[in-house]
């Protein structure tokens, strides 16, 4: 008799716990593979690459970005966090070719089953950037020193940088810089597209494309002759959130 | 066995044994020199006792290779081979030749000079945190790791131009690093020392140079405000990009000097050199290892901790002060196309992507800033010395 009573408070209680979560944790589930890519144009990002913005040439030499907290939605509304953070280098100095990567991520244990969208943050969540990279193991994508700016106390979010022609002279002799940080310019986002995880897994294709990174919500083409770097003034965070609110526009999902 | 047998008396059998083991000895002189019996080193106890790195609170972990954990003996070990000039083909230079403490590990010559009087084409690295560089060793990163890094100037003709074979037989007959070999890495016999066994020893030791996180810049970053006078805190602002609400202009420093470490460890044309070409830069840099053509002329940023103690600086060794080096910085470069697009932005913006540069005053201070870098602690830690002084 103690063994059935100590049995159904067991069970009683492992209920009540499941009860509590708000969000499905993965367990048990298959792969999800997801591959992201960054492009200029709908074709894979070139870096030193002259490309077309406008009326005006400009290449690209870096785009690097995190991203925090990927989640899954199923079409109940539950949810299903498969990352914390992520860092993505499209254009790591480490790769010899100017070729931007493609970096590919697994995700395990991810429940099968139909979603209907996906949601991540831009940059760092507000409690991870609270911290700073010697918080972090080596191995974290936290760890990195260098997309850590003092003056924020924050990571940097996103790096866009290169160099444009905008008065069409044959010099690239504007630099653009945008870099992007701090809780102010946070950015979460939910992407309507089905994904459906079956029993051998999934693949997504997730793609970044700059120039409806740089393409405004009216449709023009941001000011980057006049507003080519982010401001350092704490205070001012106007092009950062603009640029980096271009990041939604953006992103495609394909399965 | 048998034909001893045959011969059927006692006093055949240690003749022949004698001759057979003169044969063997005189066969053995044909040998390399330093073979050795299996196990001839199990005698001695292999129990390493694991090192624990000594870094600043602040700093981030030290990345360790699962390949090569730190051990006490392995750090000894590479302490002795990194002083040793056993390592080079006449015996006269170590790795500590062109790496010396009090020079942050550099030489402070412009280019090194190897054991037969060439000279190199570029500076010695400091090594100063080099335990963090995980994206490339060498001014060009052409080296993946330390120990990759480490087995490479023994054979380089402009450094220690020996060969590693040469190397190994010199270690198997030593007095003394066999045992170490065997309590480092638990090999039976001297045969079993290796280069690959030498330079995780070497890298061991190299990712002990670690900063003593006592420079004034590690005060102030630690919260002593104080600790800077108002010309370092400029210096600071600028360099770190911070001085905005002083109207302090924006010196870019850290965006390729960033980090505890100040390096990212990447590559960047730093606007040095004036060219028409890509093709045209004296150096070619990056481009050796990687053959992009974009990367002609870039080159690893190194680390500014203790640079006001590792001059000339540049990879060629070209600027012999300071001054000099952050005064080429404040002109903004030349506009090569594959110049570090913050080459040209130091100073205030005055419109159509040009800027200002730095004044005489600002280039000062940022020199003087870079002086709080200065970490006598570290060069002096007895624990990194040179052990056979």
């Amino acid at each position: 008799m103690k063994n059935f009573i100590f049995l159904f408070l067991a069970i009683g209680l492992f209920t009540g716990l499941q009860g509590c979560k708000d969000k499905t944790e993965p367990s048990g589930g298959v792969d999800l593979k997801a591959t992201f890519m960054a492009t200029y144009n709908g074709t894979q990002l070139e870096k030193n690459k002259d490309y077309t913005f406008g009326t005006f040439p400009l290449l690209f030499l870096r785009y690097r970005m995190y991203l925090s907290d990927i989640t899954l939605i199923k079409e109940d509304d539950t949810e299903v966090k498969i990352s914390d953070v992520e860092y993505l280098d499209f254009t790591p100095d480490s790769s010899p070719s100017d070729l931007s990567v493609t970096p590919e991520i697994t995700y395990k244990n991810v429940p099968e089953g139909n979603y209907k969208g996906i949601r991540m943050g831009i940059g760092v969540n507000a409690a991870n950037n609270a911290k700073k990279p010697s918080d972090f193991p080596a191995d974290s994508p936290l760890s990195i020193e260098t997309d850590y700016w003092p003056g924020w106390a924050s990571y940097i979010f996103m790096i866009i940088d290169g160099k444009a022609d905008p008065d069409n002279d044959g010099t690239k002799n504007l630099s653009f810089s945008y870099h992007c940080g701090s809780d102010m310019v946070y950015q979460e986002f939910t992407i309507n597209q089905a994904i459906n995880v079956t029993s051998s897994g999934a693949n997504l294709n997730i793609e970044f494309d700059l120039l409806k990174l740089l393409t405004q919500e009216d449709g023009s083409l941001y000011d980057m002759a006049n507003y080519p770097v982010t401001s350092n003034d704490v205070n001012n965070f106007k092009v950062a959130l603009e640029v980096i609110s271009g990041v939604e526009r953006a992103i495609t999902i394909d399965q | 066995m048998s034909v001893l047998v045959k011969f059927g008396n006692r006093i055949t059998l240690p003749l022949v044994t004698l001759g057979l083991m003169t044969f063997l000895g005189a066969c053995k002189m044909d040998m390399p020199p330093g073979g050795s019996d299996p196990g001839d080193l199990e005698n001695i106890s292999y129990d390493p006792h694991p090192y624990t790195i000594i870094k600043p609170d602040h700093f981030p972990p030290v990345p360790i290779p699962p390949d090569n954990p730190m051990t006490m003996e392995g750090v000894q070990l590479g302490r002795m081979l990194f002083y040793d000039p056993i390592l080079s083909a006449d015996s006269s230079m170590s790795c500590s030749s062109c790496h010396l403490p009090q020079g942050s590990f550099t030489d402070n010559l412009a280019v090194s000079i190897g054991i037969d009087g060439i000279a190199g084409r570029r500076s010695s690295m400091s090594l100063l945190n080099v335990a963090y560089a995980t994206n490339g060793l060498f001014w060009d990163g052409r080296s993946p790791n330390l120990e990759d890094q480490a087995m490479r100037p023994v054979e380089d003709p402009i450094e220690l131009h020996n060969i590693w074979p040469n190397v190994i037989v010199k270690l198997k007959v030593h007095d003394t690093y066999p045992e170490m070999f065997r309590k480092a890495f638990g090999i039976p016999d001297r045969d079993s020392i290796s280069k690959e066994l030498a330079v995780k020893a070497i890298a061991q030791f190299e990712r002990i140079l670690i900063s003593s996180g006592t420079s004034k810049f590690d005060q102030y970053q630690q919260g002593d405000l104080d600790v800077f006078d108002d010309e370092e805190l400029d210096g600071k602002l600028m360099f770190f990009d911070e001085g905005e609400p002083l109207n302090l202009p924006d010196a870019q420093c850290f965006h390729c000097h960033g980090g505890l470490t100040l390096t990212g460890n990447q590559y960047f044309n730093n606007g040095l050199d004036s060219v028409g070409n890509l093709s045209e830069f004296p150096d070619k840099g990056r481009f050796d290892f990687t053959g992009n053509p974009n990367d002609q002329g870039k080159f690893r940023a190194p680390t500014l901790r203790n640079i006001a103690i590792s001059a000339p600086y540049m990879h060629d060794g070209r600027f012999a002060t300071l001054h000099d080096a952050v005064a080429q910085y404040a002109d903004n470069g030349f506009g090569v196309i594959n110049e570090d697009i913050f080459i040209g932005q130091m100073g205030f913006p005055i419109g159509n992507g040009q800027y200002t540069g730095l004044n005489n005053y600002q280039i000062g201070a940022i020199v003087k800033f870079l002086h709080t870098l200065t970490d006598t602690t570290f060069v002096n830690n007895p624990d990194i010395q040179n052990p056979f002084k």
